[in-house]
């Protein structure tokens, strides 16, 4: 046998037997090494199911890796920006990371069990990082993507979903809390995040439940419009959600051959996310300080709102001038919000100070030929979808 | 809490020296935290036996260093007793070196006359703070420009020459312009002296330049010894420092840097005292400057990295033996005593001495370079310099050390065969002792390897070059900076102009 070929085959993630049987259309997708589908029947059904029933997807192959050790805590608030110090254990929080430039690694969710465990999961490998990172900490590291098996439970109807699967109280678990259960004789962590903007859980157990977990949740949310959604329906609602995505809108530190291309928090939205007065050094903090004290960010990512009903992909953006101003990095036409809205890179002071007269042209493919459209932009938050349930507690439950 | 102090260096290390002294001179009040009992460091323990001059850019901005050198001699040892002894000067060398070979003697004069003009183009950029790429500015990228400016003017012959050496390895070098193996192993000797090379290293061609800039352009010139030895330099020093008014705390080893808002305001002894200043200079070596005085926890991933790559791994160690009486060398006169004597009689012998330091063990039969003390007295001392003595040695240097010594002195016997019966005492100083005893991370005589990554606007780590660490207010003085070890002072005086600049 051929040993490349074998080497290079992509994983089959714990589910597989049931995406694969669920898959109408073979449609699949290289994710981190595992194969995983795009779409199961049409994209448009599953991200219907997402906004108004209960959606799965298989999320296995997100990065998850486990910080032990008595400076776990110590450790992860020096990896990251943002200030974890009271942090309370069985919470999740939402976290970026830079390089020494202060440019943005990745972002990803860090799992607190207690102050001496840690889960981190993200989407981008790095291993390597937290090793490299660890000099001086006592800490430990173990690569968990292969060793748990995860799915996502998103959608209105989700909470009646799992409750029906065994998550006894699950509505009471607050929005970035998680909570451990035993359900059919397996322990699966439930915790109350997801990447779709919307009321929705993410279940983390071992592999070996993995079947049984898919079967019994598929069984419990019969009635209550369960549907597997791929890829490419999640892209849609975290578009409208307005979740970043690495390498998508914006390329990661360590991926980007060009430095140009390396983006600060602040040229990304996610200053918020910075915290310069944490007590302790965390990794770029001297960089992001001297950011912030110049005010030398370059860029910045905005929500447009765009004139018409045709999505911008790869949009170049103008200003009145005819000059080019930055890019789209994701557009979609918003089947929930019935607006035309995408996510743009711009240079600032366009999308922080100038937020008038910038327009998109986009080149709408029509039966091989292209119509080429000048619409007018308007900036937004990028937030474009942020229903009420959401974050209500208890959350919404439905028979 | 009060400032008491302008400045503290940390380490009395002879960098550490100088830049005190060029700051107390302009008015500054210094501290210099030293952990051992005596001051100087690795040279107090004159670990190096031959020295370059201190440069008059040095010794000006200390308003003179009344030291005394000697010029010393060379001569490479051949078994046979066929001596090869070269003094540094291209007419006595040339009639030197045609009594082997008369090819080999012309050569020499051309090949000493292109790496000459080689190492002169470096020289200027060798004495100034190197640039620091990272910043972006003009004149940092001027800087550089004139390095390569310096290099073209050359013409473009020896420009194109330049190019094409300055990654070979020195053997081939050799080998294509000498036929005679000790003039070889002479020259590859000094290539590698001090570093983690081989003579078939790429690399190493470098490494001699790099010497040459330091050693008056010169191979074999430029050698000195200091009169009174190293501990009369030592101690010129500290008259000075006495007459800057520098003040000199022995037995206190720093233990970290204390930082407020991101910034270093003081030191934290070993004993708990906290003495405050408003500038802090390590005088130590890039790892322990970071990890230990800067601290893990304050240092970014990348950082971390660079400094947990940097090669700072000794090769070197100094036998002392003191005899009853002078041994005879075969062949050798008074004169020939006095000179520099190394033992490395061919490029191969030398590659072989190299090979098992490559996988951290020891060869039994190293290079050496020799010096005879108080040759004209009842009690003369035979300092060498064993290279190869690997870090760390895989064999455990408790359990190998007399082994070892007694190897050493069994290859002086084919020179010197009545060495055994002289011996009164020896000493043997590892590389895990220099890491022991002089607090340097791994031993190294230049706090870390001169190597191409290692050097320049690199030296110790990209983005901590121009003297300054990561941290406000802590800057590093010692041999793992631009232009690195050697008794050149060179990084001291330069660390002190940056502080001023930074004031």
């Amino acid at each position: 046998m051929n040993r490349d070929l074998r080497f290079t085959a992509l994983k089959k993630t714990p589910f597989h037997s049931r995406t694969s049987l669920a898959s109408r259309t073979n449609k699949y997708y290289n994710w981190n090494g595992f194969t995983v589908p795009t779409e199961y029947s049409t994209t448009e059904l599953e991200y219907t199911a997402a906004r108004n029933g209960t959606s799965v997807m298989d999320l296995t192959p997100m990065c998850k890796y486990m910080i032990n050790g008595s400076d776990a805590n110590k450790f992860v608030d020096y990896l990251v920006t943002r200030d974890l110090s009271q942090m309370e254990d069985n919470t999740v929080a939402y976290i970026i990371w830079c390089n020494e430039d202060g440019k943005v690694m990745d972002d990803g969710t860090i799992f607190k069990f207690s102050n001496t465990k840690f889960m981190l999961c993200c989407a981008v490998k790095i291993y390597n990082w937290l090793h490299d990172s660890a000099e001086g900490f006592d800490v430990s590291f173990e690569d968990a993507t292969d060793t748990t098996a995860a799915l996502a439970i998103q959608g209105p109807t989700s909470c009646s979903t799992l409750k029906n699967y065994g998550a006894d109280d699950l509505e009471l678990l607050k929005p970035f809390g998680m909570k451990q259960y035993n359900i059919n004789g397996y322990d699966v962590l439930i915790s109350r995040t997801g990447f779709t903007g919307d009321l929705g859980y993410e279940l983390w157990t071992d592999p070996a439940n993995a079947e049984n977990m898919w079967d019994s949740i598929m069984e419990a949310g019969k009635e209550l419009k369960i549907r597997p959604f791929g890829m490419h329906a999640l892209e849609m609602t975290r578009i409208e959600a307005g979740f970043i995505q690495t390498n998508t809108d914006f390329m990661a530190a360590e991926d980007s051959l060009r430095p140009v291309r390396m983006r600060s928090p602040y040229e990304i939205g996610m200053g918020w996310l910075v915290h310069l007065n944490k007590e302790s050094y965390f990794v770029g903090k001297r960089a992001l300080k001297k950011e912030k004290e110049t005010g030398n960010s370059e860029r910045c990512l905005v929500g447009l709102d765009i004139d018409g009903d045709k999505p911008a992909v790869g949009s170049v953006i103008y200003n009145e001038k005819k000059e080019d101003i930055g890019i789209v990095t994701a557009a979609m036409w918003s089947p929930t919000m019935k607006r035309n809205v995408a996510l743009a890179s711009l240079k600032r002071p366009y999308g922080i100070k100038i937020k008038e007269n910038i327009f998109a042209e986009i080149y709408h493919p029509e039966e091989l030929e292209y119509k080429k459209i000048w619409a007018k932009c308007k900036v937004v938050k990028r937030q474009f979808f942020s229903p009420e349930r959401r974050n209500k507690v208890p959350a919404d439950l439905y028979e | 809490m009060s400032e008491n102090y302008d400045v503290i260096v940390i380490g009395a290390g002879h960098n550490g020296l100088v830049c005190a002294n060029i700051l107390a001179k302009k008015n500054r009040k210094v501290l210099i935290c030293e952990a051992r009992e005596n001051c100087g460091g690795l040279v107090e323990e004159s670990i190096t036996n031959f020295v370059p001059q201190i440069p008059l850019s040095v010794s000006s901005s200390l308003g003179g260093l009344p030291v005394k050198y000697k010029a010393k001699s060379t001569i490479a040892l051949s078994e046979s007793g066929q001596h090869i002894r070269l003094v540094g000067n291209q007419h006595i060398d040339h009639k030197v070196i045609s009594g082997f070979s008369s090819k080999d003697a012309d050569r020499y004069v051309e090949f000493h006359d292109k790496m000459s003009s080689f190492s002169k183009a470096l020289g200027s950029f060798m004495m100034a703070s190197p640039p620091r790429i990272m910043n972006n500015t003009f004149s940092d990228y001027f800087k550089l420009f004139k390095l390569g400016m310096n290099v073209r003017m050359l013409g473009k012959k020896k420009f194109n020459e330049f190019a094409r050496m300055i990654g070979l390895n020195i053997a081939d070098e050799l080998e294509d312009n000498f036929e005679n193996t000790l003039l070889q192993g002479l020259i590859a000797h000094d290539a590698v002296l001090g570093s983690n090379l081989g003579p078939r290293s790429p690399g190493s061609l470098i490494n001699l330049l790099y010497r040459m800039a330091t050693h008056d352009n010169s191979i074999f010139g430029g050698i000195y010894e200091i009169d009174g030895g190293s501990k009369a330099f030592v101690d010129t020093l500290l008259d000075i420092s006495n007459k800057n008014k520098v003040e000199i705390k022995t037995s206190s080893s720093v233990k970290r840097c204390i930082t407020e808002n991101d910034k270093a305001i003081g030191v934290e002894l070993h004993s708990g005292e906290k003495i405050y200043a408003k500038k802090i200079i390590s005088n130590a070596d890039p790892r322990s400057t970071y990890f230990c005085l800067l601290g893990t926890e304050n240092l970014d991933t990348d950082v971390k990295r660079r400094i947990k790559h940097h090669r700072s791994k000794g090769k070197v160690a100094k036998l002392s033996l003191s005899l009853n009486k002078q041994p005879e060398f075969i062949n050798c006169d008074k004169n020939d005593l006095e000179s520099r004597m190394v033992i490395a009689p061919s490029i191969d012998y030398i590659e072989e001495a190299f090979n098992p330091s490559k996988f951290d063990k020891l060869s039994m039969e190293p290079i050496l370079e020799m010096k005879l003390k108080n040759s004209d007295q009842s009690n003369p001392v035979l300092d060498i310099q064993v290279q190869y003595a690997s870090y760390g040695a895989q064999e455990g240097w408790d359990k190998i050390k007399d082994n070892y010594v007694d190897a050493v002195i069994k290859l002086i016997g084919k020179y010197a065969p009545d060495i055994q019966s002289c011996i009164e005492t020896k000493t043997i100083v590892t590389p895990d002792d220099i890491e022991k005893n002089f607090y340097v991370s791994g031993g190294h005589w230049h706090h870390g390897e001169i190597q191409i990554d290692q050097l320049f606007m690199l030296r110790p780590i990209p983005g901590a070059s121009q003297y300054r660490t990561h941290l406000d207010g802590l800057y590093m003085c010692g041999a793992g900076t631009h232009p690195g070890g050697g008794l050149t002072g060179i990084p001291g005086k330069n660390a002190a102009q940056a502080i001023l600049e930074d004031a």
